[in-house]
């Protein structure tokens, strides 16, 4: 009895030797930041993040929450060849990704562990834009930087990476205005995304902001849940109801969009929409017709920006705490097969991968080649 | 003569109780293996990151054990859980007497939903699926109301204190000593969400369980009529055990409150956390088929589920990969459990 009471303090010293931190975290800097091009601060009001320099080679995680679109699978999938890329790879000692599932107890628990694990930095889709405080706080305490990106935080305390939704939303908007060129008067679709939806929201308040006060337009909204089948749908009906569109703007499914048009026999207008291989696709086909758009996407890519903005960070650099990431687009007359639209992969694939200011690309093919892996 | 005896009984109990060893077992292996190679195993720090992860989803198992022993489902325990979480994000505020009140608010509130669950499979006579799945689209609706968007203030030194050790309890409201009273060492390392769980298994589980309701829903998930011709209080012991799931659920919600300091009605989470609930159950050797199996049982099964991913953080295994691997991991630990059924001398007892 006693000899096993012995025992357990012994266990219990050895479960309390681990527990010591030290309080730490970053300094609140005044700017500018390392490499403003790519690490644009979100606006004028944004602080800036330092942390203390360290010498790498790093561990670096990425927590996924739910998985199952293909926008997420090519999240990872780019995460991997991003990290495998010569350059990056010299900064990294280990990587690892996992995917928690919609389940916050799981991401907490997941970033937690890789604080504890000793983990220099972790990259994160957030589950919920509330409940991260405590995990902010340890990682502070341990000195790891976390670097939500996609589905942010509602805090200022942790550095997180974004597109700036209501500048994409302008970009529609000055696009078609330059299409348009002299006409200032005339019926426009518009095609919104899911309902309730930050994203969905701000798209729509940016391209009406710059869009509304430049004519006289009957804009005619319709419902498309950014997805293809939905989008095609509504926009038939549109079509079906008003007759003729002279410009299109589509937040998502912008592949159904088009095939509407195509099957009603629309004439070919100016369109904005996503970054859908399918829609670059049907462009590249239908552009000498009047099919004069612009592809700006969210990017699954955005990770590696998370990534390299993370590894930034471990090299002391002066961070925006809120960074925009440049919004990647292509226009009609810049589609090159197999640099910016593939015609041999499938209508879902995400073709924005490429930052030039960040001097980030990662090929489709080195995206595609993870996918074989994969399966193999 | 009499230690044979009791070699016998340990035998039976062991042989009722494959799946829950079973359970254990693999969770014993995954968890050893887990620490023995995590850069910080056995510490502290792990410790309280893995209990703060399990506890929610242990607590939605106790809850989904109690309708599963009567021979039914409850869809409405993510649910509950989720409604209280909302709750407790708007009343774990304000004075420590405030708090209190709020404390007392969210487990009431979840008993509360129980309750209701209990009546409408009772009184209404509804299938308890089918009656969940509708109630637990109500709770959802008024988890919305209470938070259309994720926010909330939840006191952060309790927040803080109930997500760590002991020790951080005893430094943050300043007794024995800050925690720094030698008496209190011996204790200051354990998880509070841990003391909670065996808390919640001791002080509630184990009393319904000894008691005559308790025993009621036992029988009537082996069999309704015979139970009933026993003369036992069929409804009471129903609503009885809904009640108690509800409560059960909605401590899970109340600590994810906490632990999160914020609620949030996220209706794919409580979906997610529904579906575990009953896979934890399962995994803990409790029967579909009910009267057989214990809470203790799915708490075991809810640690199964969470060390199968903790083992995720540490190995390379493609992130597409995890899903798949996990699901295999499950059905081996659901049919080791079953292994039983081949060494069945009649098939016929397959089917009671």
């Amino acid at each position: 009895m006693k000899r096993a009471f012995t025992l357990s303090v012994a266990a219990l010293s050895l479960w309390v030797a681990g527990a010591a931190v030290v309080q730490a975290g970053p300094k609140v800097v005044s700017g500018p930041g390392a490499d403003p091009g790519c690490f644009a601060p979100w606006n004028d009001e944004i602080k800036y993040f330092q942390w203390d320099k360290r010498d790498g080679p790093h561990k670096v995680a990425v927590v996924n929450g739910f998985v199952g679109n293909t926008w997420r699978i090519q999240m990872i999938q780019t995460a991997k060849a991003y990290v495998e890329q010569p350059e990056v790879a010299a900064k990294i000692e280990t990587f690892k990704a996992v995917s928690t599932g919609t389940d916050v107890a799981a991401q907490l628990g997941a970033i937690e562990d890789f604080i504890n694990q000793g983990y220099d930095a972790i990259i994160t889709i957030a589950v919920s834009p509330e409940g991260f405080d405590r995990v902010i706080r340890l990682a502070d305490r341990n000195d790891v930087v976390v670097v939500p990106f996609d589905n942010i935080l509602d805090t200022d305390k942790v550095m997180m990476v974004n597109e700036d939704q209501l500048e994409m939303g302008r970009m529609y908007g000055r696009w078609l205005i330059e299409q348009l060129g002299s006409q200032k008067s005339g019926k426009i679709l518009e095609v919104r995304g899911l309902q309730g939806n930050s994203v969905d929201r701000d798209r729509h308040i940016g391209f009406r902001e710059v869009f509304e006060p430049a004519g006289d337009w009957e804009i005619v909204e319709v419902v498309g849940n950014w997805d293809d089948g939905t989008a095609q749908k509504v926009t038939a009906d549109a079509i079906a109801v008003h007759g003729k569109f002279d410009a299109v703007v589509v937040q998502g499914g912008s592949t159904g969009t088009v095939r509407a048009m195509l099957d009603a026999g629309h004439p070919m207008v100016p369109i904005a929409g996503e970054a859908e291989n399918g829609f670059r696709k049907l462009l590249a086909a239908h552009s000498g017709d009047g099919l004069k758009g612009i592809s700006i996407g969210q990017s699954p890519g955005m990770v590696a920006i998370a990534i390299k903005a993370a590894l930034a960070a471990l090299d002391g650099n002066k961070m925006p705490q809120l960074i925009s990431v440049p919004i990647p687009y292509a226009k009609y007359d810049e589609l090159e097969e197999g640099k910016n639209y593939w015609p041999d992969l499938t209508d879902n694939f995400f073709t924005v991968n490429e930052f030039p200011p960040c001097g980030v690309n990662i090929t489709a093919r080195e995206i595609m080649a993870k996918d074989a892996e994969n399966t193999q | 003569m009499k230690t044979r005896s009791a070699m016998t009984d340990l035998k039976i109990r062991a042989s009722q109780n494959v799946g829950l060893l079973t359970a254990i077992a693999i969770f014993a292996v995954f968890y050893i293996f887990y620490n023995l190679n995590h850069p910080r195993g056995f510490s502290t720090a792990v410790l309280i990151q893995n209990s703060n992860e399990v506890y929610a989803l242990a607590m939605v198992a106790m809850a989904q054990t109690l309708p599963v022993l009567l021979g039914g489902l409850d869809l409405s325990v993510g649910a509950v859980m989720t409604l209280v979480n909302t709750l407790a994000s708007h009343v774990l505020n304000g004075t420590p007497f405030e708090m209190f009140l709020g404390f007392l608010a969210c487990v009431a509130a979840g008993a509360a939903c129980g309750f209701v669950n209990g009546c409408v499979v009772v009184y209404g006579r509804l299938q308890p699926i089918i009656a969940t799945l509708a109630t637990g689209a109500v709770y959802i609706g008024f988890a919305l109301f209470l938070r259309p968007s994720p926010g909330g203030d939840v006191d952060g030194d309790l927040s803080w204190a109930m997500t760590n050790d002991l020790f951080e309890i005893a430094a943050t409201y300043g007794f024995a000593e800050n925690g720094e009273a030698a008496w209190f060492k011996t204790i200051a390392w354990i998880p509070t969400p841990l003391v909670l769980l065996i808390l919640t298994a001791v002080l509630i589980w184990m009393p319904f369980r000894r008691s005559v309701t308790g025993r009621t829903v036992y029988a009537i998930g082996s069999g309704e009529g015979a139970a009933y011709m026993s003369g036992l209080n069929i409804d009471r012991a129903k609503i009885a055990a809904f009640t108690l799931g509800g409560l059960f659920a909605g401590l899970g919600g109340l600590y994810l409150a906490l632990q999160t300091s914020s609620g949030n009605a996220d209706i794919p989470q409580a979906g997610a956390y529904t579906l575990n609930s009953i896979a934890a159950v399962v995994v803990g050797g409790t029967s579909l088929l009910g009267g057989v199996g214990t809470a203790v049982g799915s708490i075991i099964g809810a640690l199964v589920l969470r060390t199968i991913s903790f083992n995720f953080r540490i190995f390379e295994i493609d992130p597409l990969l995890q899903p798949l691997i996990e699901g295999f991991v499950l059905l081996a630990a659901v049919s080791l459990g079953a292994l039983r059924v081949l060494k069945v001398k009649n098939t016929l007892e397959l089917f009671r």
